[in-house]
């Protein structure tokens, strides 16, 4: 155990400061600017003076970085206009600069508040991911919340060159909730968290490749995964495409009428499964490797 | 939404060099968010701008900051609060916060 405070406990300001060099981050458009939401004032919801995003330079192991850390408990962690246009800005200046941006994602995506704008502000952020893809200027996403990365911003995150996950962290499309009211209790209980952490969490993705490195839940194991990654790209190319399809194919084939997660984890190498769901995550590492 | 503006007297806060804003808390359920900034136009004033989703409490909002500028030293500053629902002790809380941040040498 470490002494570190609880990655997942922390507000994006507390993470950015922990996981930053000492005096390193510089905010653009700080509360003081307040560059607010102009639709949630007409709806009688509070706005806030960063719009749920935290966004500017950084260094994390003495290499620069562009930083963004989602608000989880502003609205959810939505993407706004502002919030969205924040965000696109930031990963077109990465891209401009060839230096490498890193997304604390916490939101369970579009502002729905927002509507259309909310949906085309996270367009534009994705198209701006693969400029940086393009230029081979690395994309990091870290998901360390159980808030997570869902709707627009779970596919945002998964337009990225890597993901690092920690145990806390949940990755997907449709939140539980959601698939739980289109196909009912017995095909989806999202109340049952062993069940929703064991399809969408962050142990379960890292087995299936969908996350690249899982941390610990401290800020010190998330910016130690940070620093290996800054210096690596993940070329997007039509043949990475193909394989990735092939990957997902496999998946369906193997797990598409599977209805218990353990059984995924048993037959993706996990020979004990209850040892390996209290396991930390260096521990998981190990148990996945021996397959 | 309850929206409203108001001074209080209060002590003049000495401002470290360089240092103009704090931030204490975020928008969510039951919090707020409070920014002070430097407001060298009125050193023993505490101006304060409130925007709170709950309406209908103004009275323990002022006493709240009435309170907060009496105790403290907190004049020459303009305090900005986006509220989602906090009690009394929790404005007093991110107040004190805030001005810990003002006060803190490094950022």
């Amino acid at each position: 155990m470490t002494s570190a405070p609880l990655f997942h406990e922390q507000t994006a300001r507390q993470r950015i400061s922990s996981l930053a060099d000492a005096d390193t981050f510089t905010e653009f458009l700080p509360p003081p600017e307040r560059v607010m939401s102009p639709y949630l004032p007409q709806l009688d919801i509070p706005v806030s003076f960063d719009d749920g995003l935290v966004i500017g330079r950084a260094k994390i192991g003495g290499k620069p970085v562009y930083l963004a850390a989602q608000v989880g408990q502003f609205v959810g962690g939505s993407v706004g206009e502002v919030h969205g246009a924040k965000l696109t800005g930031l990963i077109q200046a990465a891209a401009r600069d060839g230096i490498p941006c890193v997304f604390i994602v916490e939101s369970g995506g579009v502002r729905l508040h927002e509507g259309s704008s909310g949906e085309i502000a996270i367009s534009e952020a994705m198209r701006a991911v693969f400029e940086c893809r393009a230029k081979r200027v690395p994309t990091i996403a870290v998901i360390g919340s159980d808030i997570g990365a869902f709707g627009g911003m779970g596919i945002l995150t998964t337009c990225c060159d890597f993901r690092i996950i920690t145990e806390h962290g949940r990755l997907g499309i449709s939140g539980p909730i959601v698939i739980e009211k289109w196909m009912g209790k017995e095909a989806y209980d999202s109340s049952n968290r062993a069940l929703v952490w064991k399809t969408s969490g962050g142990k379960t993705k890292f087995l299936l490749g969908d996350a690249d490195l899982l941390a610990e839940d401290d800020a010190p194991s998330v910016a130690a995964a940070i620093t290996k990654l800054l210096s690596k790209s993940n070329p997007l190319t039509l043949r990475s495409l193909k394989a990735r399809q092939l990957e997902l194919e496999k998946r369906m084939k193997d797990f598409g009428k599977t209805g218990d997660p353990d059984a995924i984890w048993t037959a993706l190498g996990i020979k004990d499964v209850a040892e390996a769901s209290l396991a930390t995550a260096p521990e998981f590492i190990a148990l996945a490797k021996k397959k | 939404m309850e929206k409203f503006d108001k001074s209080f007297p209060s002590k003049p806060l000495s401002w470290p060099r360089g240092r103009q804003w704090a931030l204490a808390g975020v928008v969510g359920s039951g919090n707020l968010e409070v920014l002070f900034e430097r407001n060298a136009k009125a050193p023993d004033k505490m101006d304060c701008h409130v925007e709170s989703s709950i309406p209908g409490h103004k009275d323990s909002w002022l006493a709240a900051l009435n309170d907060f500028a009496a105790n403290y030293p907190v004049g020459g500053t303009k305090v900005t609060i986006h509220d989602q629902g906090a009690d009394p002790i929790v404005v007093t809380f991110r107040l004190r916060q805030a001005l810990d941040h003002v006060l803190k040498k490094s950022s």
